[in-house]
């Protein structure tokens, strides 16, 4: 039988980063065909060639329907070709009712007049036939999250397609809501309606599947059936190749403890519920504690928290040198010995259309200014200093930092936190969107800094940049720390395991 | 921003164009008395602007200016002639009270997270009818009689011809240490430094333009006491912009907001403080304004926000914040001080006033974007 969709040796790339390299991938009738991978595999961008979010001739290969090529030029091409597509983040319009997000694109009108009293009557139909329980007056702000995600899957359906893509539907969702769009998938598969399943929730994946593909490195590496395979299995081939020697970490003997974050559970805000629980590490001098987890595991969040920047400590104390770090914000954090690169440079580490040295200065002032003015001179060696030091190349010390390239704007972000001289830096995802001698370069910079006595916090998606630059590893799981690891013991099976939350693997 | 050059010419060409146009219509317009009055008149406009400035920096935006300047004028005017208090304690009065509102303004932007352009929408409204309360819908003046007080003589007072001379020569010659100290460090640390001819002859036309400046002033009565001060203010915020962490943050803040909160920058005590330095500006520019008008009246202050914010827009100062220069809001005061002048000596009627000066001002946002979008 000819597969309702099939893409025949993909390739992507953007620039100079390969995303996807030859991948075939099928999907039959009434089928649910898991895909599975680390982020950064390459799921996200097949989904997107599917799905005409990059169109016809941005890519290599080609992309079939009911075994005819198809060209997608825009995302509108693919749903007339009956390919639903619910992507991670959601599409709503939170102010808006239930009623008038389902049928945005299509409200029923008489005389050029909206009319009301269909588009209620035709959201319930459609709410009804998935067979979700919820008033379509009910603006979509008003709903949890979970509700939304079921929301945004109606709306998907309401086109009738035949092929529907969920890219992490139940991320957000709580143990209920996931029962609830299980139950639908498995109803929508026995109409017909083929899914192609993206979790990282092997459990999941099982549950529902009748074949699965990992992906790794932007190649598919096996397709197999679900009832042939097992968890370990799926695990093994997503972690696949041994880490090269690309990482170029030279321990450095580890002095004493420097950071120390004792029972800390953090709620979002004041009556919200704990996000991050129990959560307890140290960092000693010349030392790389490297953190994984995956996305929205809580990792930023715990960065944040310890700059003062987010949440609302419930328990638990952070400590630098046995003294505590006071709550009082990010410039507390920084007296105290802490600095932080934020994992979005562009959005929380530049001012884009400031200067270079502007941007390097910025949160060390106080150390440069003289009677209440900024000694100009000493700010221009300052920076030039770091600027040599790091190897940022500009034009000028005054060029637009955001007319330098992402490896340079990145090393400015972190010459920055060096210029407040901090005992503990703690870096998140420093080296995601650089190029790999960039890459290297910061590297090299973690070695410098721990062979100088500073302790670093590491975060990481990337489970080989965790396992080749860290000292000891924690990785997290929904907000709590689900092992921790030496680096002779860190394989990356154990890691991936600890991050899914199976702790059976913890020992291994 | 400094390479690319055709917005401060094309300006500068407008402006010649503006003085050509007034000039042939109406040869007055380059009297040496009316120059007297226009220098006046942009010490008022150019220094509420510079006030201005420091609140658009962060990217925030007062539109209670105008009123503020009426109600402080007002309050201190009252104080004097119904009260019988000396001028500079209402005055003093007066600007305290300003520092006090504004703060409490920029509180509520930055604390409270209400929108500048509400909040000072609302200090409209508030201020404006505040200061019709205080004058009773009367006239009332900044002085009894015929006597002069420190009030009066903000806009009355000219320095004598040979203190002028005197000023005119510090000026000259602070500029020239000043540039000539920072192109000097600058070279040392290997930055670029412009042509250097080019440096001289500008330097060299500024002093040019001081001395004429002065010449033509006591050509009618010597150089007006607000301009003294409007050089004072401007060369305060100046410093205050350029060679301060307070103005290094306010450039910050308006240029991302989220990366100066996570760099550790003060972003609440910055614009509350932005807003208290508005506060003083606005009392001052008060003063300066009634008692330009000799007393304070129901219309003074009227409508001066929006001149303050298009002198700062014309002057190349971002909306959006993160952008402006104290030399360029200068420049933009100059532009529509002379226009408004300009119309008034032609005996142009209040309804085309108010559409040119609307004109200007969309004309001048609409190319702030034209601009800062190619960028």
């Amino acid at each position: 039988m000819t597969p309702v969709l099939e893409a025949r040796n993909v390739a992507k790339r953007f620039g100079g980063v390969v995303a996807l390299r030859g991948v075939s991938f099928d999907l039959a009738a009434g089928e649910v065909h898991a895909l599975c991978g680390e982020n950064g595999a390459g799921k996200s961008t097949l989904i997107k060639l599917l799905g005409g979010v990059h169109p016809h001739g941005s890519y290599e290969g080609s992309i079939h329907v009911n075994g005819v090529e198809a060209a997608f030029r825009s995302t509108r091409d693919a749903e007339d070709a009956g390919i639903g597509v619910i992507h991670q983040e959601l599409s709503l319009f939170p102010d808006m009712t239930i009623a008038e997000n389902l049928l945005l694109g299509d409200l029923p009108c008489r005389r050029g007049l909206v009319d009301w009293i269909a588009v209620q009557r035709r959201a319930s139909e459609l709410l009804t036939s998935v067979g979700i329980a919820l008033d379509p007056a009910t603006r979509v702000g008003d709903l949890g999250i979970g509700q939304q995600q079921l929301v945004e899957i109606t709306k998907a359906l309401s086109r009738k397609p035949r092929i529907l893509v969920l890219d992490e539907p139940t991320a957000a969702l709580s143990q209920h809501e996931i029962d609830v769009l299980l139950t639908l998938v498995r109803g929508l598969k026995a109409q017909g309606v083929a899914c192609v399943y993206i979790s990282h929730k092997l459990n999941e994946v099982f549950a529902l599947a009748d074949r699965i593909t990992v992906l790794r490195d932007g190649a598919a590496q096996v397709t197999v059936r679900a009832a042939e395979s097992d968890a370990n299995a799926i695990i093994a081939q997503m972690v696949g190749r041994r880490i090269e020697d690309f990482y170029p970490r030279r321990k450095s003997a580890p002095a004493g403890e420097v950071l120390t974050v004792r029972g800390l559970n953090v709620a979002r805000a004041t009556n919200k519920p704990i996000y991050l629980r129990e959560i307890e590490f140290k960092v000693r001098a010349g030392e790389v504690l490297g953190i994984g987890g995956l996305m929205g595991a809580g990792r930023t969040e715990l960065l944040l928290h310890l700059m003062g920047l987010w949440g609302r400590r419930l328990t638990g104390s952070v400590e630098l040198d046995n003294k505590p770090v006071p709550q009082g914000g990010v410039r507390a954090a920084m007296e105290a010995g802490l600095a932080i690169v934020t994992e979005d440079r562009k959005r929380f580490g530049l001012v884009l259309g400031a200067g270079v040295a502007f941007n390097l200065t910025l949160s060390s002032l106080a150390e440069l200014t003289r009677h209440g003015l900024i000694d100009a001179s000493a700010e221009v060696r300052t920076a030039s200093a770091t600027a040599t030091d790091l190897h940022i190349k500009m034009h000028t010390l005054e060029s637009p930092v955001g007319t330098l390239s992402g490896g340079n704007q990145q090393k400015v972000v972190i010459g920055k936190a060096l210029l407040t001289e901090p005992r503990v830096l703690l870096l998140d995802e420093p080296t995601r969107g650089i190029d790999v001698g960039a890459k290297l370069e910061v590297y090299e910079l973690i070695n410098r800094l721990t062979a100088a006595g500073k302790a670093i916090v590491l975060v990481s998606s990337e489970l080989p940049e965790l396992i080749g630059m860290s000292d000891r590893i924690i990785m997290m799981h929904e907000g709590r720390i689900g092992g921790s690891f030496e680096r002779s013991q860190a394989t990356r099976e154990a890691l991936l395991a600890a991050a899914m939350g199976r702790p059976s693997e913890r020992a291994a | 921003m400094r390479n690319d050059h055709t917005r401060e010419w094309s300006m500068l060409l407008a402006l010649i164009a503006i003085w050509a146009f007034f000039a042939l219509k109406e040869p007055v317009f380059l009297s040496a008395r009316n120059l007297s009055l226009l220098s006046i008149e942009l010490a008022v406009t150019a220094t509420l602007a510079l006030g201005m400035l420091l609140v658009l920096l962060p990217g925030q935006i007062d539109l209670s200016a105008g009123s503020g300047v009426g109600l402080t004028g007002a309050v201190a005017a009252v104080l004097v002639f119904w009260h019988g208090a000396p001028a500079p304690v209402a005055l003093l009065v007066a600007l305290v009270a300003a520092v006090i509102i504004w703060s409490l303004m920029g509180a509520l932007v930055v604390i409270e997270r209400v929108p500048a352009f509400i909040i000072t929408l609302g200090g409209l409204l508030v201020f404006r009818g505040l200061h019709w309360l205080v004058i009773h819908n009367q006239t009332v003046p900044i002085v009894a009689g015929s006597d002069s007080n420190i009030y009066s003589q903000l806009t009355t007072w000219f320095l004598p011809a040979q203190a002028g001379y005197l000023l005119a020569a510090v000026v000259v010659a602070t500029i020239v240490i000043i540039s000539l100290r920072q192109r000097r460090s600058r070279q040392q640390l290997g930055l670029p430094v412009g042509d250097a001819e080019q440096w001289f002859m500008s330097l060299f036309i500024s002093g040019q333009v001081v001395l004429l400046l002065v010449t033509v002033a006591n050509g009618y009565r010597g150089v007006p006491m607000a301009l003294v001060i409007l050089a004072a203010i401007a060369l305060l915020v100046h410093v205050v912009t350029i060679h301060t962490p307070f103005g290094r943050y306010l450039y910050a803040i308006g240029g991302n907001e989220d990366a100066a909160v996570v760099s550790g920058v003060p972003v609440r005590a910055v614009v509350i403080g932005a807003f208290a330095l508005m506060g003083a500006i606005v009392a001052l520019t008060g003063f300066m304004q009634t008692a330009y008008s000799g007393a304070s009246t129901t219309t003074v202050g009227s409508l001066m926000e929006l001149d303050a914010v298009a002198a700062c827009v014309i002057g190349g100062t971002s909306l959006r914040g993160g952008r402006g220069t104290v030399i360029g809001v200068l420049f933009g005061a100059v532009m529509m001080t002379s226009l408004l002048n300009g119309m008034t000596l032609m005996a142009v009627s209040p309804e085309i006033k108010y559409i040119a000066r609307g004109g200007v001002l969309a004309l001048a946002v609409w190319l702030d974007l034209r601009i800062s979008g190619q960028r």
